[in-house]
């Protein structure tokens, strides 16, 4: 059965969730909208293979997890791009400042964190290249 | 009819300067000249604005989504896309196209030039530098000196004064960050092994004010390099065009793409496209300088000639960006007032270049973290938490190369306008592993698989296009700037250099157009009745 295709709106809403805990902000919602108008207009005809965010989307599969071994294959640049237009638009709130900014003096905390991470993302690069062989990704 | 002494071409720094060192003449300047846009929202330091209640989408990432353009097309400077700092580069891939797949510089056509969006680093050419040029650094010293008057030049007479040349009229230094400063001292104890490795470190030299003068504040550390164009303490070419339209010393006609000369038995006819109503204009004068920016410049000098097939040299600095990182400041919060200019440099003897190359050493705090988040190795949240912090404890070595004459760096102008533009890749050096033993016995860590190279073009120093030479042959200049085969066109920008030594040119293109616009001025005063 084919996949029905996200919403921008939906888009926006499920690739956030994957990335940040706090709910997506409709403002942020218009603009991410607005961005891809944008986008679409600049990039070249034929550039813009949208099926693996409608797949990711439609199949509530971890964004996070399969736009990193589409980048370890150097592939699947529509599905980053729109995350990193996400990570753009939130970035310059003042709600998430914090997500990007190291604001108090904590060298136990940031190591912590920095271990925490580095391992996740193995556990992610794993699982996103079965979802990407299992899905059909590429 | 309108009739000028002297008719300069652009706004950048050295039709600027050329224009500074002729006053007292009649002057017209064309020039594009976009002007940067108000920036109401960028006041104060850029931790606090984000970290406040104000909405800085707009000033950051822009109604025009300005900021996510590398995102769609070839990529550019950070420096030059945020939407109050992209009208520097405002409409030049359609009204001054170039032909490339490759090249991933740009072009300014906004009053003041690329040095609206510069690290604002003023370096004088010593005589090494200048092995090639027909005139030496006694020749440019007084115009150094002036300029160091006017524009206000911070630094310090330290380690590199001999790459630099003392200077006594600095302001002083910028105040180093925390991991700057400590690099600092590290430096300073192992001075003898930096001896042995014939390397030195000191003070940035920027044209940036430590101290106000003429009006100007002094630096604030907003930290606000990449987003708020017209910081009143970093300079740019604009203040002086600014000045000079102030005191009546100059006519400035913006809007104005100058196409082609030709020379009359009176002078010169500048032949402009009014980009409003998109009619030629034609300007008349006795002498006309060329400042459009080196490849501009070329494009003019050659569609002049109605020459489609020449290929001129072209000169870029090739860069490494090295990152490196003190892992005992992780965990560091991010300073409230810092800055993006280079805070420290570095100048290496390299015996494979045989002359002395430079570095720039910059934090990493100014530019969004977006910027970067999906270029580095691990999934996207986790290079979130790893840029989170390392800012703090990250600093960039961005190494400069001498740029070198090849048969695969060139422009040639098509008959279509556009101006094919090619720079050779630069392949990577030995320096660059010897930089990083160095940088890790001072305890930093970084590796060779970290370097990031940027693409064709990217260095923003474009140079040689029409090169001075003692005994100027076609398409060069002689000493005093005079294009060959011409009565009366001058070349006052990079354009004219005769070769590029790895150290910021926009000082030496300030000085050597003061030099060329005051001589030039000079004798057109004799001249007068």
């Amino acid at each position: 059965m084919a996949d029905r295709a996200p919403s921008l709106a939906e888009e926006a809403r499920y690739l956030h969730a994957c990335l940040f805990r706090a709910p997506l902000d409709a403002v942020t919602v218009a603009r991410y909208e607005a961005a891809l108008e944008v986008g679409h207009a600049l990039a070249c005809p034929g550039a813009v293979n949208l099926s693996v965010v409608s797949k990711v989307v439609a199949r509530s599969l971890d964004a996070e997890a399969v736009e990193f071994a589409l980048r370890r294959l150097d592939l699947g640049r529509d599905l980053a791009r729109r995350m990193q237009i996400l990570c753009y638009l939130v970035e310059v709130q003042p709600a998430y400042f914090g997500e990007f900014v190291n604001v108090e003096r904590s060298r136990g905390r940031a190591w912590a964190g920095l271990l925490g991470a580095t391992l996740r993302s193995a556990w992610k690069l794993v699982k996103g290249e079965y979802l990407v062989r299992r899905h059909g990704l590429v | 009819m309108d009739w000028f002494d002297l008719i300069v071409v652009g706004s950048g720094p050295g039709a600027t300067f050329a224009a500074y060192g002729a006053r007292g003449c009649r002057i017209l300047v064309l020039d594009v000249g976009h002007d940067a846009p108000p920036s109401p929202e960028l006041t104060g330091n850029a931790y606090e604005l984000r970290r406040g209640e104000t909405d800085l989408f707009p000033a950051l990432i822009g109604e025009g989504f300005e900021s996510l353009r590398n995102l769609w097309k070839r990529p550019i400077s950070l420096k030059l896309k945020s939407p109050y700092m992209s009208y520097i580069v405002r409409d030049w891939e359609r009204v001054a196209p170039v032909a490339s797949e490759s090249f991933e510089g740009a072009i300014s056509l906004a009053k003041g030039g690329l040095a609206n969006g510069w690290g604002a680093g003023v370096y004088r050419f010593t005589d090494r530098d200048l092995a090639g040029f027909p005139l030496t650094a006694a020749e440019l010293r007084p115009y150094y000196d002036e300029l160091t008057a006017h524009i206000g030049v911070s630094g310090a007479n330290d380690d590199l004064t001999a790459y630099f040349e003392r200077d006594e009229g600095l302001l002083p230094p910028l105040r180093l960050s925390d991991f700057f400063a400590e690099l600092m001292g590290r430096y300073e104890r192992l001075r003898p092994l930096f001896q042995r490795e014939k390397t030195a470190i000191g003070r940035a030299r920027l044209a940036v004010l430590t101290e106000p003068r003429n009006g100007r504040a002094a630096y604030d550390y907003g930290n606000l390099e990449f987003f708020r164009p017209h910081d009143p303490a970093i300079y740019t070419p604009a203040y002086t065009i600014d000045e000079m339209v102030r005191a009546g010393a100059i006519e400035y006609r913006s809007g104005h793409l100058v196409t082609r000369y030709r020379e009359t038995e009176e002078g010169v006819e500048v032949h402009a496209r009014n980009l409003a109503t998109d009619a030629t204009e034609v300007a008349r004068g006795r002498k006309l300088l060329l400042g459009a920016g080196a490849l501009n410049t070329a494009r003019i000098v050659l569609e002049s000639n109605g020459d489609y097939q020449t290929r001129l040299p072209a000169l870029d600095n090739p860069m490494a960006c090295i990152p490196f990182f003190r892992l005992a400041r992780i965990g560091e919060p991010l300073a409230v007032h810092d800055t993006s200019l280079a805070q420290l440099n570095l100048v290496v003897e390299d015996a494979e270049w045989g002359e002395p190359l430079q570095a720039s050493l910059y934090g990493a705090t100014g530019p969004l973290r977006s910027d970067i988040v999906f270029s580095l190795p691990l999934s996207v949240r986790a290079n979130l938490v790893w840029t989170k912090y390392l800012a703090p404890a990250m600093g960039l070595l961005m190494l400069f190369y001498p740029g070198r004459q090849s048969p695969e760096s060139y422009v040639r102008l098509r008959p279509t306008g556009e101006l094919e533009v090619q720079f050779a890749p630069e392949p990577p050096h030995q320096l660059e592993r010897r930089l990083i033993r160095l940088l890790r016995k001072m305890g930093y860590v970084t590796h060779a698989s970290l370097i990031q190279r940027p693409g064709s073009g990217a260095g923003l120093h474009y140079a040689g296009t029409l090169p001075m030479r003692a005994e100027p042959g076609r398409y060069e200049a002689s000493a005093e700037g005079l294009l060959a085969g011409t009565r009366g066109v001058y070349i006052v920008d990079g354009a004219g250099f005769s070769r590029l030594p790895a150290k910021n040119l926009t000082f030496t293109i300030m000085a050597n157009a003061l030099r060329i616009g005051r001589r030039v001025g000079h004798r057109i005063g004799q001249q007068a009745p």
